[in-house]
């Protein structure tokens, strides 16, 4: 059947790295080449992974959209699915549905400062789109990038934190619960919310991302309203279940939104009326 | 003018649609008394012969028709290792022409509803194809029990939406056939009689609650303090959904080994605590009062809003199949006087 919506693309696992002690990130490539020529996404877009024989799961495409010969998702060993994903190496063949979802809207962005906020393993979401900044750095303004983890060893890119730093006008703070920092770490100890507020990042022309547990987003989303940031310039990616990923199935249905479609990227100013959103 | 058929000429028709090699689907008489020694149920099943079928005697059957264009449980593709190699084979389509007989209006009206969620934006195939292929002939209701809300959803023992045919009952023996449809026609073609005599349109329930009312509750907000109150004896069985005519949620799984198997799709229920579970543990709808209320809230407003039609028919299935006399009516009664 040439319209089945459920059944993924096959897909070659190229690399595996081991982020944290239950953190892996894969690059994938298309086993079909000319699927692989015609693929594109946005930023910000998802996709369903599967193990088969144990189910699919979903998770945000975390490489850049430049990035062309290969993508990458990144997970936690944490249940059914993941702990099988754990378990694959490199050449074996994984299935790939996608891409969903909306992705961030780089058109808005354009021209404004931006501030990444993230939080342990929602990491993933930002680290595609600082890439994407600082790779079409003329078409942005300063980057901040906040990225808070537990302890020090749960933090996922942590070799890529410095590339950023390198680049102009972009500054990174990381940060740790405290207990959870290491004697050579330089970054802050605090949680994300008081980290933030701390930073003094200005916040004329910005526009921020933040990705997180829910906890983490609701005490970051005052901080930021109190520097001064529009709620309809604070933005944040809702990563619920999902099974289907195009709006049939009914599970990441938050109050109005199906956040596989019209989601997974809301705005605070879209997601405050919600209580179920955060 | 009108067109009429009579019983023994419909049982016919059941026999030779199924001799041509259609399925058939109809009310029929199930699990011949309970352990209790409760009466029979009476559910939509396959028929194997126009004997089985059960058009009259009962309100309606326990569960609904979507199970014909949306089965309970499905392939979706296969999967196969040999060795490190992977195949994926797809999922084998439905060929076969089949007839719903004796649908109740309720559930007809649901398949007209279900149509936009499966095709906006992304088509569902698999939906698509079974709903092509199913003709639904509809028997409007004479009667209807305490459970029955038809009339207060605008909808009602006449409700054509979703029908190909529409059969009215005269009296015990015939039936006025209104063809609505090509599909419908086709099917009916050269079985009618013309007549002069015209069918009575039954009027269904009384209106049980005001519609405007509930839309005034829901727009209020979320956090309405009423709900936890309304649907504390909730059991979270799912009951309500499984028997419903418009809930679709469904399940993706694999069934199989590491070696081979098939990804399949079963239905779901949003009324159970792990439908939105995170893996993190954080669980958007972690109380059962918010997973009924996001049940109203999605048939009664998120999918008006989108869809344009309320995802209730008033079957009244939800409640008649509650082990604590919940379901939609009672919680729609409670929330309408409350405003």
């Amino acid at each position: 059947m040439s319209d089945n919506i459920y059944q993924p693309n096959l897909m070659e696992v190229l690399q595996i790295r081991q982020q944290t002690a239950d953190v892996k990130s894969v690059r994938l490539r298309f086993r079909d080449e000319e699927r692989a020529k015609a693929f594109s996404f946005r930023v910000g877009q998802f996709g369903i992974f599967s193990a088969f024989g144990a189910g699919e799961s979903t998770f945000n495409i975390c490489s850049s959209s430049d990035w062309t010969d290969f993508l990458e998702f990144c997970f936690r060993k944490t249940g059914r699915v993941t702990e099988a994903l754990w378990g694959i190496e490199e050449g074996d063949t994984i299935g790939f549905r996608g891409p969903y979802g909306n992705g961030y809207p780089w058109e808005k962005w354009k021209g404004k400062n931006l501030i990444f906020i993230g939080g342990g393993i929602a990491m993933p979401p930002i680290r595609c789109a600082i890439w994407y900044a600082l790779e079409n750095r003329e078409q942005f303004g300063d980057v901040t990038i906040v990225y808070g983890a537990r302890t020090v060893g749960d933090m996922v890119f942590a070799n890529e934190l410095d590339r950023w730093a390198e680049f102009e006008r972009v500054r990174v703070v990381t940060c740790v619960d405290p207990g959870g920092e290491t004697p050579d770490f330089k970054g802050e100890i605090g949680f994300v919310p008081t980290v933030v507020e701390r930073a003094q990042i200005p916040s004329e022309k910005s526009v921020a991302l933040v990705v997180g547990p829910p906890i983490m987003i609701q005490f970051t989303l005052p901080v930021l309203a109190k520097m001064g940031l529009a709620d309809g310039d604070i933005y944040t990616s809702l990563e619920n279940r999902m099974k289907c990923g195009v709006g049939k199935c009914g599970h990441c249905q938050i109050n109005q939104y199906y956040c596989c479609q019209e989601g997974p990227v809301f705005t605070y100013e879209q997601v405050k009326p919600l209580p179920e959103a955060l | 003018m009108s067109e009429l058929l009579d019983k023994t000429d419909l049982n016919r028709l059941v026999d030779a649609w199924l001799s041509e090699g259609r399925r058939v689907a109809g009310p029929q008489c199930v699990n011949a008394k309970d352990s209790r020694g409760q009466a029979d149920r009476i559910q939509y099943a396959w028929l194997t012969k126009a004997e089985e079928l059960r058009l009259d005697g009962f309100i309606r059957p326990t569960n609904s028709i979507k199970e014909f264009v949306f089965p309970r449980h499905e392939k979706l593709y296969g999967y196969q290792f040999k060795g490190k190699r992977l195949e994926l084979t797809p999922a084998e389509l439905p060929t076969t022409e089949q007839v719903v007989i004796g649908a109740r209006p309720c559930d007809a009206a649901a398949l007209k509803i279900l149509d936009a969620v499966f095709n906006w934006d992304v088509k569902d195939e698999f939906y698509n194809r079974r709903r092509e292929l199913t003709t639904v002939v509809t028997l409007a209701c004479k009667e209807h029990d305490d459970f029955c809300f038809c009339t207060s959803v605008g909808s009602g023992p006449c409700d054509e939406r979703g029908s190909d045919v529409l059969l009215i009952p005269i009296d015990g023996e015939r039936y006025e056939v209104r063809c609505l449809t090509e599909k419908g026609k086709k099917l009916l073609a050269g079985a009618t009689t013309a007549s002069s005599e015209e069918a009575t349109a039954p009027q269904g329930p009384p209106v049980r609650f005001n519609l405007d009312a509930l839309g005034e509750f829901l727009a209020g907000g979320y956090d309405r303090p009423e709900w936890p109150e309304i649907t504390r004896r909730c059991l979270g069985c799912g009951a309500c959904a499984y028997t419903c005519p418009t809930c679709h949620c469904f399940d993706i799984v694999d069934e199989g080994s590491a070696s081979g198997g098939a990804r399949v799709r079963n239905w779901d229920a949003c009324q159970f605590t792990m439908f939105t579970a995170h893996a993190s543990g954080h669980n958007p709808r972690s109380d059962q009062s918010q997973r009924q209320r996001q049940r109203i809230h999605h048939k009664f407003q998120i999918y008006p809003d989108k869809f344009g039609e309320l995802l209730c028919t008033g079957c009244g299935n939800c409640s008649r199949n509650c082990p604590v006399d919940m379901g939609v009516l009672p919680v729609l009664k409670t929330i309408a006087a409350k405003k």
